[in-house]
Protein backbone atom coordinates (compact mmCIF):
# COMPACT_ATOMS: atom_id res chain seq x y z
CA UNK A 1 0.00 0.00 0.00
CA UNK A 2 1.42 3.84 -0.67
CA UNK A 3 2.70 5.15 2.50
CA UNK A 4 1.79 8.53 2.46
CA UNK A 5 3.14 11.15 4.86
CA UNK A 6 -0.12 10.30 7.27
CA UNK A 7 0.07 6.79 7.43
CA UNK A 8 3.53 7.28 8.03
CA UNK A 9 3.65 9.18 11.04
CA UNK A 10 0.76 6.80 12.12
CA UNK A 11 2.99 3.77 11.66
CA UNK A 12 5.89 5.47 13.59
CA UNK A 13 3.21 6.24 16.17
CA UNK A 14 2.44 2.65 16.59
CA UNK A 15 5.75 2.11 16.31
CA UNK A 16 6.12 2.91 19.40
CA UNK A 17 3.70 1.72 21.78
CA UNK A 18 0.28 0.50 21.33
CA UNK A 19 -2.24 3.58 21.44
CA UNK A 20 -5.60 4.30 20.68
CA UNK A 21 -7.49 6.37 18.36
CA UNK A 22 -6.71 9.84 20.65
CA UNK A 23 -3.44 9.10 21.33
CA UNK A 24 -2.41 8.19 17.67
CA UNK A 25 -3.61 11.76 16.93
CA UNK A 26 -1.97 13.82 19.39
CA UNK A 27 1.47 11.74 19.03
CA UNK A 28 0.71 12.51 15.14
CA UNK A 29 0.75 16.17 16.03
CA UNK A 30 3.97 16.12 18.59
CA UNK A 31 5.88 13.85 16.17
CA UNK A 32 5.50 16.19 12.98
CA UNK A 33 6.10 19.19 15.74
CA UNK A 34 2.67 20.56 15.24
CA UNK A 35 2.58 20.46 11.77
CA UNK A 36 0.51 17.69 10.74
CA UNK A 37 -3.00 17.35 13.19
CA UNK A 38 -5.13 14.40 11.47
CA UNK A 39 -8.92 14.44 11.37
CA UNK A 40 -10.78 11.66 13.41
CA UNK A 41 -12.11 10.64 9.47
CA UNK A 42 -8.61 10.56 7.73
CA UNK A 43 -7.15 8.51 10.88
CA UNK A 44 -10.12 6.06 10.48
CA UNK A 45 -9.67 5.91 6.98
CA UNK A 46 -5.80 5.00 7.45
CA UNK A 47 -6.31 2.44 10.67
CA UNK A 48 -8.85 0.80 8.64
CA UNK A 49 -6.61 0.37 5.60
CA UNK A 50 -3.65 -0.75 7.75
CA UNK A 51 -6.15 -3.56 9.57
CA UNK A 52 -7.22 -4.58 6.12
CA UNK A 53 -3.73 -5.37 4.45
CA UNK A 54 -2.42 -6.73 7.82
CA UNK A 55 -0.02 -3.93 8.67
CA UNK A 56 -1.87 -3.45 12.07
CA UNK A 57 -3.87 -5.61 14.72
CA UNK A 58 -6.29 -4.62 17.65
CA UNK A 59 -5.41 -4.99 20.96
CA UNK A 60 -7.11 -3.47 24.42
CA UNK A 61 -5.76 -0.85 26.05
CA UNK A 62 -3.13 -1.14 29.04
CA UNK A 63 -5.00 0.52 31.12
CA UNK A 64 -8.24 -1.79 31.31
CA UNK A 65 -10.16 0.55 33.41
CA UNK A 66 -11.09 2.80 30.06
CA UNK A 67 -11.77 -0.09 27.87
CA UNK A 68 -10.42 1.06 24.58
CA UNK A 69 -10.02 0.12 21.51
CA UNK A 70 -5.70 0.25 21.14
CA UNK A 71 -4.04 -0.77 17.81
CA UNK A 72 -0.41 -1.66 17.46
CA UNK A 73 1.78 -2.73 14.41
CA UNK A 74 1.79 -6.61 13.43
CA UNK A 75 5.59 -8.44 12.25
CA UNK A 76 4.73 -7.65 8.79
CA UNK A 77 3.35 -3.81 9.65
CA UNK A 78 7.04 -3.33 11.20
CA UNK A 79 8.85 -4.92 8.42
CA UNK A 80 7.49 -2.52 5.88
CA UNK A 81 7.61 0.33 8.15
CA UNK A 82 11.63 -0.14 8.30
CA UNK A 83 11.63 -0.78 4.79
CA UNK A 84 9.81 2.47 4.32
CA UNK A 85 12.59 4.04 6.81
CA UNK A 86 15.01 2.77 4.87
CA UNK A 87 14.04 4.35 1.50
CA UNK A 88 13.21 7.58 3.46
CA UNK A 89 16.92 7.22 4.44
CA UNK A 90 18.62 6.95 1.08
CA UNK A 91 16.27 9.56 -0.29
CA UNK A 92 17.58 12.31 2.53
CA UNK A 93 21.52 11.29 1.73
CA UNK A 94 20.68 11.72 -1.69
CA UNK A 95 19.18 15.10 -1.05
CA UNK A 96 21.41 15.70 1.11
CA UNK A 97 24.39 15.39 -1.54
CA UNK A 98 22.61 16.89 -3.98
CA UNK A 99 21.79 20.20 -2.26
CA UNK A 100 25.52 20.37 -1.51
CA UNK A 101 26.67 20.48 -4.42
CA UNK A 102 24.57 22.84 -5.80
CA UNK A 103 25.73 25.44 -2.69
CA UNK A 104 29.16 25.15 -3.35
CA UNK B 1 -21.12 20.20 17.30
CA UNK B 2 -21.24 15.92 18.33
CA UNK B 3 -24.90 15.78 16.99
CA UNK B 4 -23.61 17.17 13.60
CA UNK B 5 -20.62 14.73 13.47
CA UNK B 6 -23.32 11.95 14.25
CA UNK B 7 -25.02 13.40 11.18
CA UNK B 8 -21.70 13.13 8.84
CA UNK B 9 -21.26 10.07 10.56
CA UNK B 10 -24.29 8.35 9.19
CA UNK B 11 -23.30 9.10 5.76
CA UNK B 12 -20.78 6.14 6.38
CA UNK B 13 -21.23 2.40 4.82
CA UNK B 14 -23.77 0.84 7.38
CA UNK B 15 -20.57 -1.83 8.14
CA UNK B 16 -18.16 0.75 8.30
CA UNK B 17 -20.00 2.44 10.49
CA UNK B 18 -21.04 -0.69 12.71
CA UNK B 19 -17.17 -1.52 13.08
CA UNK B 20 -16.19 1.83 13.69
CA UNK B 21 -18.44 4.62 14.44
CA UNK B 22 -18.58 4.21 18.58
CA UNK B 23 -14.79 4.58 18.50
CA UNK B 24 -14.74 7.52 16.00
CA UNK B 25 -17.76 8.92 18.23
CA UNK B 26 -15.50 8.19 20.95
CA UNK B 27 -12.56 10.03 19.82
CA UNK B 28 -14.38 13.11 18.60
CA UNK B 29 -15.93 14.08 21.83
CA UNK B 30 -12.04 13.44 23.22
CA UNK B 31 -10.87 16.30 20.82
CA UNK B 32 -14.08 18.57 21.50
CA UNK B 33 -13.34 18.30 25.16
CA UNK B 34 -9.35 19.21 24.13
CA UNK B 35 -10.35 22.51 22.17
CA UNK B 36 -13.45 23.24 24.55
CA UNK B 37 -10.88 25.53 26.76
CA UNK B 38 -9.36 27.49 23.75
CA UNK B 39 -10.52 30.56 21.57
CA UNK B 40 -13.76 30.40 19.66
CA UNK B 41 -11.18 30.78 16.41
CA UNK B 42 -9.49 27.00 17.44
CA UNK B 43 -12.61 25.67 18.16
CA UNK B 44 -13.92 26.82 14.61
CA UNK B 45 -10.81 25.70 12.60
CA UNK B 46 -10.98 22.13 14.53
CA UNK B 47 -15.04 21.80 13.76
CA UNK B 48 -14.16 22.59 9.86
CA UNK B 49 -11.03 19.89 9.90
CA UNK B 50 -13.18 17.20 11.82
CA UNK B 51 -16.13 17.63 9.46
CA UNK B 52 -14.34 17.82 6.32
CA UNK B 53 -12.70 14.87 7.33
CA UNK B 54 -15.48 13.01 7.74
CA UNK B 55 -17.22 14.08 4.83
CA UNK B 56 -14.20 12.95 2.95
CA UNK B 57 -14.19 9.58 4.54
CA UNK B 58 -17.66 9.07 3.80
CA UNK B 59 -17.29 9.62 0.06
CA UNK B 60 -13.50 7.35 0.27
CA UNK B 61 -15.77 4.71 1.64
CA UNK B 62 -18.51 4.29 -0.28
CA UNK B 63 -16.08 4.76 -3.45
CA UNK B 64 -14.14 1.77 -1.69
CA UNK B 65 -17.07 -0.23 -1.54
CA UNK B 66 -18.57 0.24 -4.66
CA UNK B 67 -14.89 -0.34 -6.37
CA UNK B 68 -14.54 -3.82 -4.45
CA UNK B 69 -17.54 -5.15 -5.55
CA UNK B 70 -16.93 -3.73 -8.99
CA UNK B 71 -13.15 -5.50 -9.00
CA UNK B 72 -13.09 -4.90 -13.04
CA UNK B 73 -13.88 -1.08 -12.07
CA UNK B 74 -11.34 -1.59 -9.48
CA UNK B 75 -8.48 -3.29 -11.67
CA UNK B 76 -8.68 -0.22 -14.46
CA UNK B 77 -8.74 2.28 -11.68
CA UNK B 78 -5.95 0.79 -9.70
CA UNK B 79 -3.84 -0.52 -12.33
CA UNK B 80 -4.68 2.24 -15.49
CA UNK B 81 -5.86 -0.29 -18.09
CA UNK B 82 -8.53 -2.56 -18.91
CA UNK B 83 -7.55 -6.37 -17.77
CA UNK B 84 -9.96 -9.04 -18.59
CA UNK B 85 -11.26 -11.89 -15.82
CA UNK B 86 -8.48 -14.39 -15.41
CA UNK B 87 -11.52 -16.97 -15.38
CA UNK B 88 -12.22 -15.91 -19.21
CA UNK B 89 -10.68 -18.06 -21.82
CA UNK B 90 -11.36 -16.33 -26.06
CA UNK B 91 -13.02 -20.30 -26.71
CA UNK B 92 -11.37 -21.41 -30.63
CA UNK B 93 -14.11 -22.44 -31.90
CA UNK B 94 -15.33 -19.16 -32.41
CA UNK B 95 -12.43 -17.99 -34.67
CA UNK B 96 -13.15 -20.86 -36.80
CA UNK B 97 -17.33 -20.14 -37.14
CA UNK B 98 -16.58 -16.46 -37.74
CA UNK B 99 -14.44 -17.54 -40.79
CA UNK B 100 -17.06 -19.66 -41.94
CA UNK B 101 -19.26 -16.75 -41.93
CA UNK B 102 -16.93 -13.93 -43.36
CA UNK B 103 -16.63 -16.50 -46.25
CA UNK B 104 -20.42 -16.96 -46.50
CA UNK B 105 -21.36 -13.20 -46.51
CA UNK B 106 -18.78 -13.14 -49.00
CA UNK B 107 -19.58 -15.58 -51.24
CA UNK B 108 -23.00 -14.37 -51.07
CA UNK B 109 -22.03 -10.95 -51.80
CA UNK B 110 -20.20 -11.57 -55.25
CA UNK B 111 -23.10 -13.94 -56.25
CA UNK B 112 -25.54 -11.59 -55.73
CA UNK B 113 -23.53 -9.01 -58.27
CA UNK B 114 -22.93 -12.13 -60.29
CA UNK B 115 -26.97 -12.25 -60.99
CA UNK B 116 -27.37 -8.48 -60.90
CA UNK B 117 -25.28 -8.21 -63.45
CA UNK B 118 -26.69 -10.86 -65.70
CA UNK B 119 -29.96 -8.98 -65.75
CA UNK B 120 -29.38 -5.68 -66.24
CA UNK B 121 -32.86 -4.49 -66.28
CA UNK B 122 -34.53 -6.30 -63.48
CA UNK B 123 -32.93 -3.90 -60.79
CA UNK B 124 -34.05 -0.05 -61.89
CA UNK B 125 -32.22 2.71 -60.72
CA UNK B 126 -33.54 4.45 -57.29
CA UNK B 127 -35.21 7.79 -57.78
CA UNK B 128 -34.45 10.88 -54.91
CA UNK B 129 -35.26 9.72 -51.92
CA UNK B 130 -38.04 11.84 -50.37
CA UNK B 131 -37.38 13.88 -47.10
CA UNK B 132 -40.56 12.01 -45.81
CA UNK B 133 -39.01 8.75 -46.20
CA UNK B 134 -36.54 9.58 -42.75
CA UNK B 135 -39.91 9.74 -40.43
CA UNK B 136 -38.27 6.25 -39.30
CA UNK B 137 -35.22 7.87 -37.87
CA UNK B 138 -36.72 9.84 -34.66
CA UNK B 139 -39.53 6.63 -33.97
CA UNK B 140 -35.81 4.43 -33.47
CA UNK B 141 -33.95 6.97 -31.90
CA UNK B 142 -37.24 6.71 -29.29
CA UNK B 143 -37.42 3.05 -29.52
CA UNK B 144 -33.78 2.70 -28.63
CA UNK B 145 -33.78 5.63 -25.52
CA UNK B 146 -36.83 3.50 -24.25
CA UNK B 147 -34.94 0.07 -24.63
CA UNK B 148 -32.10 2.18 -22.55
CA UNK B 149 -34.76 3.07 -20.10
CA UNK B 150 -35.66 -0.12 -19.77
CA UNK B 151 -32.39 -1.50 -19.15
CA UNK B 152 -31.30 0.81 -16.25
CA UNK B 153 -34.76 0.14 -14.43
CA UNK B 154 -34.32 -3.11 -14.47
CA UNK B 155 -30.37 -2.48 -13.40
CA UNK B 156 -31.57 -0.65 -10.97
CA UNK B 157 -33.75 -3.13 -9.58
CA UNK B 158 -31.53 -6.00 -9.75
CA UNK B 159 -28.91 -3.76 -7.75
CA UNK B 160 -31.90 -3.04 -4.76
CA UNK B 161 -32.75 -6.59 -4.39
CA UNK B 162 -28.98 -7.14 -4.24
CA UNK B 163 -28.03 -5.09 -1.89
CA UNK B 164 -30.93 -5.75 0.52
CA UNK B 165 -30.14 -9.59 0.34
CA UNK B 166 -26.64 -8.74 1.53
CA UNK B 167 -27.58 -6.77 4.07
CA UNK B 168 -30.29 -9.30 5.28
CA UNK B 169 -27.25 -12.25 5.13
CA UNK B 170 -24.99 -9.82 6.87
CA UNK B 171 -27.43 -9.11 10.24
CA UNK B 172 -28.43 -12.71 9.97
CA UNK B 173 -24.38 -13.92 10.51
CA UNK B 174 -23.42 -11.62 13.38
CA UNK B 175 -19.93 -13.24 13.20
CA UNK B 176 -19.09 -11.22 9.99
CA UNK B 177 -18.39 -8.11 11.99
CA UNK B 178 -16.39 -10.05 15.07
CA UNK B 179 -14.42 -12.37 12.80
CA UNK B 180 -12.49 -8.56 11.89
CA UNK B 181 -12.53 -7.43 15.43
CA UNK B 182 -10.36 -10.30 16.36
Amino acid sequence: MEVSEPVLLILLSLAEQPRHGYAILQDTERISGGRVRLSTGTLYGALGRLLEDNWIERCQEQDRSRGRQAYRLTTEGRRNLQREVSRLKRLARLGTLRVARKET
Amino acid sequence: MLALYRAILSLYPAAYRGEYGDEMLEVLSEVQAETSNKGALARGGCAVREASGLLCGALAQHLRRFASRYDRFWSICSRGRFAMRSEFRFPKATVGLMLVILAAVTFTIEKAKAISASIPHANPPVGHIHPSQFEILPTLLLAMLSAVGAGVVGWAILFALRRSGIQQLSEMNPSVGQRSRK
